[in-house]
């Protein structure tokens, strides 16, 4: 980042810390306080200045683009909405998305801060929403029975998804990344087998959609005389989050998570059973993986396309790493990375890009957000040679 | 100083010169205003305790630092190296106390790394290994290094993979090669055949430069020996002409005070019994084979050894974090061996880990965290599982008041931030705190600077005034004689020897280090 002319230059000046714009903003990405908010702050930043210029070499305004985006999603009024619709309908449409994405970045960031990886989110989302589309979905249960039931069987089963990662890794020292990519293609196939020999629709193509009373969004209801599609999973997902940040901060067994994550060897010194806290987070990192699942499967989509895991899966992880692998942070970063995922429609509808460009913006943010760390590490390093040089210059 | 004149004058076969250097670290001064000079074709010696500069005044030598102040020339020119690679072109090689190899790489691989002979066939370059490998054939049989390029690194031993990293600085035609701590690892029959390469290298003109806090090795190979003090040279000596004590009292500088200071034993009951104790390693080799020893309240228990005999997983299996194969453990009378580790911190052991980075603390934790280690999961510090920070920082709080542990932004700094010494201080004021009936000290003062050795020393001392019982496991022979009031060596995992203190001299321990018995 920093050219060796403006090196120079900070060397050269007098006192004790390095002072510059330069120096300046590598110490508010360095800062102890606000790194983890002023980090994913650039890598929006720097996302919108290269979309912005994709879509300037496309001929297209970007300022409107990205209004459209928060347009698309409910943030901001359309020229004109359709029938019984209106700006509330798009910010509930964007919240039956940001649910299910929020929940799995929380699945990714329990595994990620007690030390493992859990890439198997997919898949643990493909099952849990699965079996309980088969177990309750397709049943006639009223509604007060069947969605308790669905959030159990999501929860029980990535659970138990989870732990079965985590066992592996301890008792046979199975790396978790290798063994929940094996995982994800047995579920993909084996429920892609299911779904096209039993329960197959024969027009779309996908599965059956399942009862009305099953579903943990609520459709047709009518807010302020406005069409709305209530997702269940919002508050789940807010209340998880609350939860997690909970434990990973306040209590023991977070305590101990965290250990575990940091230095495997000390927290063994330090009497944490290292083995039984591994299958432990990852049984919480499927745990919510499978609410992420329900909520995607019996809750945004209604129905399972056969032999495809849902790049949700993976995005998830760019999304936790956009929030600082907080859960607080996440809530931010998921917001983020759903307006711009379900605002693309509309925005090409109204711009006149094709879709996929939103994507390409997603991925853009979803790539320097996985470079986060790197930016800081690398504003740390320039820090370092600042002071370095100071210090060459005093003695 | 007995060679300054030699210094002054122009010499045609000094290869060597450091002028004038001094190298600061934050808070310490690594070395000050140091100058030797080394001849071609010598051994030179570098004497020292640890933390007294050696290594880092042949870190700047090697590249690796840059001096704040002075000047390095080789051959007569001025240097300024930025890099090893820049150093490595002068023919100065350096083995490194920590090997740098590549564990799945043959032995061969690992050689011609960064220099490898490149053919091309059309317009693809390939790798030529069977001349490196013919020339590395060579050059192990005229210094009589015995290595076999085809092996793999992952299978040597320890003092194998030391005759690779010697040979891959000969195969970089170096000239100047500086060991650091070379026997450090070794078991005394590989310490001799290492002396004896040596001895070979200098016969075809090499220049070495030896880095070591062993006086015995020094007489055997070393022509000269440059002596080092906190940092500062203290005396440049023919090795022909001084005797042992000589160099040890100018290493020490003083005579051993310690000793004079720490009061006449009170010994209790029996606190630490070990019987019969079998550990195996990670690789399934049994490394403690048969021990038994008894520590009572106030007595100090020192383990003495060469590294690598068995003393840190004796340590380990007695804390539990290592199983012990057979034997048993007793702690005041109960059986702890099916503990667990926290049951055994509960029943009574405090444990100092020998690598503090990697077991005694979280480095990315803040200081707070690290104190509350052993406490965290208990009342006051925590109810039905939820923590309670306010106490955790008033006992942070108090630790840091009582041990002097120093830091930038008290309990909340990142324990990465803070200096080995204070990191121990951390380590030791924590577990001491637990007053526990047994503390294992495992090597408590390694990589320390004098100060804080001291300081350590003396939390030892005040240990076993409390009457606690201490087992002391020290690869320093001088630590173990300044501290010990009973000692046991340690040689192949078994104890040779065990005896009071007092009835054993320096020599007579060192030579029980060497496994010889009797």
């Amino acid at each position: 980042m920093p050219p060796r002319g403006k090196t120079l230059e900070g060397g050269r000046r007098k006192g004790k810390t390095p002072r510059g714009f330069r120096a300046l903003f590598a110490r508010i990405l360095v800062s102890d306080r606000f790194g983890h908010l002023t980090v994913p702050l650039f890598c929006i930043l720097l996302t919108l200045f290269f979309s912005g210029i994709l879509l300037l070499l496309l001929g297209k305004n970007p300022l409107v683009s990205f209004y459209s985006f928060l347009q698309g999603s409910g943030f901001a009024k359309k020229a004109s909405y359709g029938n019984g619709v209106g700006m509330l309908s798009d910010f509930f449409a964007f919240l039956n998305i940001c649910a299910p994405m929020l929940l799995a970045a929380l699945a990714f960031i329990f595994g990620y801060r007690s030390g493992l990886f859990n890439i198997g989110i997919a898949g643990q989302m493909l099952l849990s929403g699965f079996l309980a589309t088969i177990w309750v979905g397709y049943s006639d249960l009223p509604g007060i029975l069947a969605r308790p039931l669905v959030l159990l069987i999501g929860m029980g089963v990535g659970a138990l998804l989870g732990g079965c990662v985590g066992f592996l890794k301890y008792r046979f020292n199975i790396h978790e990344v290798v063994s929940t990519i094996m995982i994800n293609y047995i579920i993909s196939y084996v429920t892609g087998f299911y779904i096209n020999s039993r329960y197959v629709n024969q027009i779309s193509r996908s599965s059956n959609v399942c009862s009305g009373a099953s579903r943990l969004t609520f459709t047709k209801v009518n807010i302020a005389g406005y069409s709305c599609s209530v997702p269940l999973g919002i508050g789940i997902a807010v209340l998880a989050a609350l939860i997690v940040q909970f434990i990973l901060k306040r209590t023991v067994f977070g305590f101990e998570v965290r250990a575990v994550g940091s230095n495997r060897n000390a927290a063994l010194y330090s009497g944490v059973s290292v083995g039984r806290q591994m299958v432990l987070s990852m049984m919480i990192s499927g745990l919510l993986a499978g609410l992420a699942g329900v909520s995607y499967y019996l809750g945004y989509t209604n129905t399972i396309i056969p032999r495809e895991l849902c790049s949700m899966g993976y995005d998830s992880i760019a999304t936790a790493l956009l929030g600082s692998s907080s859960p607080i942070g996440a809530v931010f970063a998921s917001v983020l990375i759903t307006i711009f995922q379900n605002g693309a429609s509309y925005m090409s509808s109204t711009v006149g890009v094709a879709r996929e460009i939103a994507s390409v913006i997603t991925g853009v943010l979803l790539l320097f957000s996985a470079c986060g760390g790197y930016f800081r590490k690398r504003a740390e390093d320039y820090l370092k040679k600042l002071e370095d040089e100071e210090g060459g210059e005093k003695a | 100083m007995s060679l300054k004149g030699t210094d002054t004058r122009p010499d045609e076969s000094v290869i060597v010169e450091l002028r004038h250097i001094t190298k600061r670290f934050p808070g310490i001064v690594a070395n000050d205003d140091v100058t030797i000079s080394v001849k071609k074709g010598e051994i030179y010696a570098l004497l020292g305790e640890n933390g007294a500069g050696k290594s880092t005044l042949m870190s700047m030598l090697y590249g690796m630092y840059e001096p704040d102040h002075g000047e390095i020339y080789v051959r007569g020119k001025k240097m300024h190296f930025r890099s090893p690679a820049e150093a490595a072109e002068e023919n100065i090689g350096m083995v490194h106390q920590h090997f740098r190899l590549v564990e799945n790489f043959t032995v061969g691989e690992n050689i011609v790394l960064g220099v490898e002979t490149v053919k091309r066939v059309g317009i693809f370059p390939v790798l030529s290994m069977k001349g490196a490998y013919d020339r590395i054939r060579e050059l192990s049989k005229s210094f009589g290094l015995e290595v076999d390029p085809e092996d793999l690194i992952s299978e040597l031993g320890v003092s194998a993979r030391q005759r690779v990293e010697i040979m891959k600085m000969l195969y970089r035609e170096a000239e100047i090669l500086i060991f650091d701590e070379p026997t450090a690892i070794l078991t005394p029959q590989e310490v001799e055949a290492l002396l004896k390469i040596m001895e070979e290298l200098r016969r075809s003109g090499k220049t070495i430069i030896l880095i070591t806090h062993k006086i015995e090795e020094i007489r055997k190979v070393a022509d000269r020996c440059a002596i080092l003090r906190r940092g500062k040279l203290i005396d440049v000596l023919k090795v022909q002409d001084a005797s042992t004590q000589e160099m040890a009292n100018l290493m020490v500088g003083r005579n051993v005070v310690l000793n004079a200071e720490k009061p006449a034993p009170h010994f209790g009951e029996t606190v630490l019994e070990v019987e019969k104790l079998c550990v195996r390693n990670e690789d399934r080799v049994q490394v403690v084979r048969g021990v038994s020893l008894k520590v009572r309240a106030g007595e100090i228990f020192a383990v003495a050894g060469v590294s690598g005999n068995g003393q840190t997983e004796l340590a380990d299996a007695i804390a539990g974090l290592r199983k012990a194969e057979s034997g048993s453990i007793r702690l005041m009378g109960k059986d702890i061996s099916r503990e667990s580790i926290r049951e055994r911190n509960g029943s009574g052991i405090s444990y100092i880990p020998e690598d503090r980075q990697k077991y005694g603390l979280f480095l990315d934790f803040n200081l707070r965290s690290n104190l509350c280690l052993r406490r965290y999961f208990k009342a006051p510090f925590s109810r039905q599982g939820i923590l309670n920070e306010a106490e955790a920082e008033r006992y942070a709080r108090d630790l840091v008041e009582k041990y002097d542990i120093r830091s930038g932004q008290g309990t909340e700094t990142q324990v990465r931030s803070m200096s080995g010494g204070n990191q121990q201080k951390a380590i030791v004021g924590r577990e001491i705190e637990e007053h526990s009936p047994l503390v294992i000290f495992v090597q408590p003062t390694r990589g320390l600077d004098m100060g804080a050795i001291e300081n350590i020393h003396r939390q030892i001392l005040r240990e076993r005034e409390r009457g606690a019982a201490i087992l002391l496991i020290s690869l320093e022979l001088d630590e173990v004689m300044e501290l010990a009031d009973t000692i046991g060596v340690i040689y192949n995992g078994q104890l040779l020897k065990t005896a009071d203190a007092g009835s054993l001299t320096s020599h007579e321990v060192g030579r029980y280090m060497m496994g010889v018995s009797g």
